[in-house]
């Protein structure tokens, strides 16, 4: 049987629909939460990554940390706490601030495994058309929502 | 049978680290783990192959392994400290070292590696001892020459240096790090021609080669002031650690858009445009950046295929 080394993908089936994880960060800052996350979590299950798990649980955080800061922003707006645009924006730069942090880090732990895939030979499919499409369904999305709480959770980084 | 296998293996595997050959040697050592799992060395020698080919989370484990399998093998303190190094966790990487050291008082490598953690610490003059003990073991001892070299040119002990690295280069003259100490020496020296010679030598032998990379980008600054500093901020950029570049454009990020909203809040509209498309330059060229890293480099090393580790 032959060795293998701790940082090397295992092969799947879904290996022909992998991205470069810069990919998901892109979608992170111009299309939204709502595709970034679910596409970083797929992206480590079809690549075969040996730190999927742990880059599934830092997408569990991103999303539960987002959560949290939507309920912490609608306890301050009802409160009248936050009463500024100024209060706004320095909020919503949190929250931006979050997701992209959380965002870079991921890229990071997935490109790692990434480069050796790639090394290795494997398919990477583009993702500039993904990306296009998301940008657009983000849009209408955004526009349809009026609720604060639903647009701090599904809207991007930027 | 598979123990003289496993051996040689490892023999070759050596040999193929000295030449920074990391990809040859990964794949020697997988078939020397393939016949035997359980070897301390076999795990640790890989660890110090992926360390080269910057597979820092794949060492890192590998390290940690042939530690479990022999705690107490110096060859295994020695991988781990390398590790531990390459992770800025100068501290841990001493007391692997110290342990190597502790283990066998002959081991050349050790003392080297002791050396280079002492400098990171901002130790030169405990390197400096550590070097020229390694030197009295083994005077041509070509990795503790290049160290050594390394050390003066911190301090500034140019005309030193260069003796130390004329006298490696004539014991190994095809060897990479020597060629980049040499191309740095030459380079505070004024002689850029020659600096260049010596980091594209460099750079055709290992095009991942962080030191190499550094050289090109400081000859680049040297011959050019605006390019200069185009090469000197990736340099910046690509020498920190991961976590670095993280806190470096999140930081970023976070900076300027506070001053988009104070620019808001003060009602200065066209400042906050300008800080607006400030931003989306730069994110546009953080973007760009690595392929016109990659294509100007190709350019410069127009004789050159960059290997696919690049």
């Amino acid at each position: 049987m032959t060795y293998t080394i701790p940082d090397e993908p295992t092969k799947t089936r879904w290996g022909h629909l992998v991205v470069r994880p810069s990919g998901p960060l892109l979608a992170a800052m111009l299309c939204g939460s709502w595709m970034a996350w679910p596409w970083f979590v797929w992206n480590a299950i079809a690549m075969g990554s040996p730190t999927r798990r742990k880059e599934i649980a830092m997408c569990g955080v991103a999303i539960a940390g987002t959560v949290a800061m939507a309920f912490l922003f609608v306890y301050l707006w009802d409160r009248d706490i936050i009463d500024s645009t100024t209060g706004v924006r320095l909020f919503a730069l949190g929250v931006a601030t979050w997701k992209l942090g959380m965002a870079y880090a991921i890229e990071t732990v997935q490109s790692r495994t990434f480069h050796v895939y790639e090394y290795y030979g494997g398919a990477v499919q583009s993702h500039y058309r993904v990306i296009t499409v998301g940008y657009f369904v983000g849009y209408i999305l955004l526009a349809g929502i009026t609720d604060p709480f639903w647009v701090i959770i599904i809207a991007g980084g930027l | 049978m598979d123990d003289r296998q496993v051996s040689m293996l490892l023999q070759q595997a050596d040999r193929a680290r000295a030449d920074h050959q990391w990809s040859h040697a990964i794949d020697l050592l997988r078939r020397a783990l393939s016949l035997d799992p359980d070897h301390p060395r076999a795990h640790a020698s890989l660890a110090l192959a992926l360390l080269g080919a910057q597979r820092l989370h794949g060492a890192t484990i590998e390290a940690g392994m042939a530690l479990a399998f022999d705690g107490n093998d110096s060859f295994c303190h020695y991988a781990a400290a390398a590790v531990k190094m390459a992770e800025r966790k100068l501290g841990d990487a001493w007391e692997h070292c110290l342990v190597a050291l502790q283990a066998d008082s002959t081991d050349v490598d050790a003392h080297v590696l002791g050396a280079r953690i002492q400098k990171m610490q901002g130790q030169p003059a405990a390197a400096r001892e550590l070097l020229h003990r390694a030197l009295e073991l083994q005077p041509s001892h070509v990795d503790a020459l290049t160290a050594l070299a390394r050390v003066e040119l911190d301090t500034g002990q140019l005309a030193e240096a260069a003796r130390v690295i004329d006298t490696a280069l004539t014991t190994e003259p095809g060897n990479v790090d020597a060629h980049v100490i040499a191309g740095f020496i030459a380079l505070r020296q004024g002689d850029v021609a020659a600096a260049e010679t010596h980091g594209r030598f460099a750079l055709t032998q290992d095009a991942v080669d962080r030191d190499a990379l550094a050289l090109w980008s400081a000859i680049k600054a040297r011959k050019s002031w605006s390019l200069g500093l185009w090469w000197r901020m990736n340099a910046f950029v690509s020498m920190r650690t991961e976590a670095g570049q993280l806190a470096l454009l999140v930081g970023s990020f976070v900076a300027i858009s506070l001053l988009e909203i104070l620019a808001g809040a003060f009602d200065l509209d066209a400042l906050e445009r300008l800080l607006s498309w400030a931003w989306l330059g730069f994110c546009a060229y953080t973007w760009v950046a690595p392929s016109i890293f990659r294509r100007m480099l190709e350019a410069d090393l127009k004789s050159v295929v960059l290997d696919r580790e690049f």
